[in-house]
């Protein structure tokens, strides 16, 4: 799997269908694992979602002292095993994102595993499959730098230039799992 | 024929024991396509599949279309015929039922003549469906009196183009091409939220550098990501219309070329807009001139554009002009009939499009025929093989249905696939209506609020549980499939109609075993009118991702893009409008001082009898609110979550208050998908517009209080 999930916020309408979606993933037991949030609906109606980062390096899974968090072969990080979460929810303090979920009646963690019984396929995560927007992409590594030098350029055709402050709105947000 | 349909190279998640099957969504006019999981042992529906390679949605989904299976094998599906009895329901067999609603409708036509029936339909359903209605109301109970909840959707947007292109087609252009337009002009639309999937095409056009200029009281998700939002005053749409097609045309934006062969009526417009200056404009509209200017000179610059509007500028008494003077920005650009460019509405309803064409409409039959043309009545009296003498003459509107229900000339009403109990304006009459009704029929398969007044109860199939076409809000007829048996004993609408009819002795004219005979039937009636749908087949659909109409023989391609050499009027050429400026029908006055305007949430449909029994939905929204700017708020006390009335000359409700910056000051927003006390409508005001008999659900006059 050579892919990327890539976010771009902007695009974000709020409609929230990455979360029914995410339930509909045969593994998810019709729970969601990702967010959709209100920056500060006072003041605009922009949204955002937020996904697992499937970090290289897992917080989450180095704080467990169950070592219940494993990483497949590519990298997604996925939910706790069942038979080794005790339940301490170390990972969800340990997270700087706050992704990781707690059933507190079944009393483990849970979280976005890239619907790996998808990903694994090279077929589209639910979230990314359904995204309206297109704020949530399911891409080749390649698309996702052509996408990168796209957005400059298309700034540079609108006469804009980054300055000290506010470069990182000249770069959409990207993260993912690939091999080397 | 295959369920499963898929094209090379897409891979979908097929799970062992389980088998997909290709339909589309039954919400909004998108018809988002999709694949449906059913249980290859048990016949059940299990979930949703992404249909990647659907041309026009590309897998895409929004929440109400990833849970709209959720619907099918629902707790709450009502499964056998319903009879109340001392005020309670109670079930009954297909045989009482029947016999309850043949002693009653023949009762009420002898005692008070045919007309005293009526049928009350809705465009939720299928081409064959939607078509049957329509002779199910003219033949089976021989009543001119039928309409639909069309009516309160695109009826404006259908007399508009009528008026203006000379035939109604929501869109001039198949969608896939909207990637490479320049320029969006969005008015009355927030497409982000009503019709989510529309926006990766914004996208992908914005992408590439396309503009978009959005008119909306509000700061919608869609405007939100807009080059210019015009944030007018509700009601001021034909203002501001008028103020853009004065500066194309001192701007020189204007293709003469186009004009003068194509169009009507061009001195009288030019003549009309002269005193609609930037000043002017701005005045009745309340949009600042800066950005009235900026967005004629985008639109106006733009190579390729298409002018987008929605029920925010067709809910309104001016509706039908307002649809005209927006279809006047693209004709008077030379935009209509060419590529990426032209105009288009975005239908509300699943098929908004296909079910106002074929005979729901009080004044229609179909194939977009008139019932006032006499040639129209004797073709399709010879395909119905009756006279055309017993063809019923036009009835009324959808709301002036309830009018004659208080003059006691309607006494009997079966409503299919609507809930006119939540969605009319004005519902405390419509409440009324139903009350003294002599006999109600509702067929549905929850119990919605209408069918809570009703005597019997018929138990419909959900879209999941019939085979059929509809057509989406490009034009494209599409294919929906059968995913499994009818639950229960419910029954699709077109054999209901036909089990009625037969009881009235008029079974022989509905002979059908399948959805596909009435089809057969439904082509040829059609042939010859101006939604032509002769050449289309289920066949064909499959294999060419769906056919435009018109497509009026076997080997014809179809019409993607409309009006290429010409227009549907008479003379082939367009009319362009001369609107003056006109107040909506109820303004802000000193008692009542704000707007009050109704819409959507994307959580939510129409009048919510689905989506409002889908858990994930319902906990994204469970209740209306009243959404209104700090500053507005602050000047009654009130903070967010407060309960504040809600008041107009109409009626008064409760709802907690929701701030946000991101709209004007003078308005307030409630969506409309609740009923009873809940129910916005009630505050609505049933003023129509004079053509498409549209009421002016977005505009009417307001005071609120804080609730103590």
């Amino acid at each position: 799997m050579n892919k990327i999930m890539y976010l771009e916020f902007e695009r974000c309408i709020g409609c929230r269908s990455c979360q029914a979606a995410c339930r509909e993933c045969g593994d998810h037991d019709a729970k969601e694992r990702n967010y959709v949030e209100y920056v500060d609906f006072m003041e605009s109606r922009q949204t955002y979602p937020m996904l697992c980062m499937q970090c290289k390096d897992p917080a989450c899974a180095r704080v467990c002292p169950a070592n219940a968090i494993q990483i497949t072969e590519e990298g997604v990080v996925l939910s706790a095993m069942e038979e080794k979460c005790i339940g301490c929810r170390n990972c969800t303090f340990g997270c700087p994102f706050g992704i990781p979920k707690f059933d507190f009646e079944e009393n483990k963690m849970y979280k976005c595993d890239m619907c790996y019984d998808r990903s694994k396929y090279d077929i589209a995560p639910m979230c990314a499959s359904v995204c309206p927007s297109d704020a949530i992409r399911f891409i080749d590594f390649d698309e996702m730098q052509q996408l990168r030098r796209k957005r400059s350029q298309m700034n540079l055709v609108e006469g804009k230039k980054p300055q000290e402050g506010n470069k990182w709105e000249y770069v959409p947000e990207f993260f993912g799992v690939y091999t080397e | 024929m295959s369920q499963y349909i898929v094209k090379e190279g897409v891979k979908n998640l097929q799970k062992p024991g389980e088998k997909l099957i290709t339909t589309h969504c039954c919400y909004c006019g998108m018809q988002c396509g999709m694949h449906i999981r059913v249980n290859e042992k048990t016949g059940k529906v299990v979930g949703v599949e992404p249909r990647y390679d659907w041309p026009v949605t590309r897998g895409k989904m929004c929440p109400k279309g990833v849970t709209a299976y959720q619907t099918v094998e629902h707790d709450e599906r009502i499964l056998t015929p319903l009879i109340k009895k001392n005020g309670e329901f109670v079930k009954a067999t297909w045989k009482e039922a029947l016999d309850l609603i043949e002693e009653n409708f023949k009762r009420i036509q002898k005692e008070s003549g045919r007309d005293a029936l009526s049928v009350f339909g809705g465009v939720s359903m299928t081409n064959e469906k939607c078509y049957l209605v329509g002779k199910y109301a003219r033949v089976g109970l021989g009543t001119r009196f039928i309409d639909y909840n069309g009516r309160f959707c695109m009826s404006s947007a259908a007399g508009g183009f009528l008026k203006t292109l000379g035939t109604d087609r929501g869109s001039t252009l198949p969608w896939p091409e909207l990637e490479h337009t320049d320029c969006f002009f969005i008015a009355g639309s927030n497409t982000a939220e009503c019709h989510p999937t529309s926006i990766q095409w914004l996208w992908r056009a914005k992408d590439k550098g396309a503009k978009l200029i959005v008119a909306d009281p509000r700061e919608t998700p869609t405007a939100r990501v807009a080059d210019v939002h015009l944030d007018l005053k509700p009601g001021t749409d034909s203002a501001l219309a008028n103020g853009m097609l004065h500066l194309l045309i001192k701007n020189g934006y204007v293709d003469y070329d186009y004009v003068n062969e194509r169009c009507n009526n061009f001195e009288e417009l030019k003549k009309t807009v002269e005193k609609f200056t930037p000043e002017y404009t701005s005045k009745i509209t309340g949009v600042s001139v800066g950005k009235i200017v900026k967005a004629a000179h985008i639109y106006g610059l733009s190579q390729k554009s298409v002018v987008m509007f929605a029920r925010g500028v067709e809910q309104q008494s001016k509706g039908v002009d307002n649809v005209s003077l927006y279809t006047s920005m693209a004709l008077l650009k030379g935009q209509i009939g060419r590529f990426a460019s032209g105009v288009a509405t975005f239908t509300g309803q699943g098929n908004g499009q296909g079910g106002r064409e074929h005979g729901q409409k009080a004044d229609l039959l179909p194939g977009y025929r008139k019932l006032t043309d006499p040639e129209a009545v004797k073709y399709v009296s010879k395909v119905w093989g009756i006279d055309p003498s017993e063809m019923p003459k036009p009835g009324v509107s959808a709301y002036e249905m309830f009018d004659e229900i208080q003059k006691g000339k309607i006494r009997g009403m079966h409503v299919i696939c609507s809930n006119p109990a939540v969605s009319a304006p004005n519902l405390e009459h419509i409440w009324n209506g139903f009350r003294k009704l002599d006999f109600l029929v509702v067929s549905d398969f929850f119990l919605s609020e209408t069918a809570e007044f009703a005597d019997v109860v018929l138990p419909a199939t959900t879209w999941a549980e019939d085979e059929g076409t509809t057509t989406n809000l490009e034009g494209r007829v599409i294919r929906i499939r059968k995913v499994r048996e009818p639950l229960g004993e419910s029954k699709p609408d077109w054999e209901i109609v036909s089990l009625i009819a037969e009881r009235m002795g008029k079974g022989k004219y509905f002979p059908y075993k399948n959805a596909e005979e009435v089809f057969e039937e439904f082509r040829l009636a059609t042939k010859g009118g101006k939604a032509d749908y002769y050449g289309i087949t289920w066949d064909r659909i499959d294999k060419e991702d769906g056919v435009f109409w018109p497509c009026p023989s076997d080997d014809h391609p179809g019409t993607p893009t409309m009006f290429i050499d010409q227009f549907g009027t008479p003379d082939g050429k367009a009319n362009l409008p001369c609107v003056e400026w006109k107040e909506a029908g109820e303004t802000p006055t000193k008692e009542y001082p704000l707007f009050l305007t109704t819409g959507r949430v994307v959580f939510h449909y129409l009048s919510g009898a689905q989506t409002r029994r889908v858990k994930f939905l319902m906990e994204q929204c469970p209740e209306p609110f009243a959404e209104m700017h700090p500053s507005l708020a602050s000047q009654y006390g009130l903070e967010d979550g407060d309960l504040v009335k809600l008041i107009t000359p109409r009626s008064h409700m409760l709802v907690k208050t929701k701030l946000t910056k991101a709209t004007r000051r003078d308005t307030v927003f409630v969506p409309y998908h609740w009923g009873k006390e809940l129910a916005v409508n009630q505050l609505t005001n049933p003023c129509l517009d004079p053509i498409s008999r549209m009421p002016e659900f977005k505009v009417c006059a307001l005071k609120i209080e804080k609730y103590k």
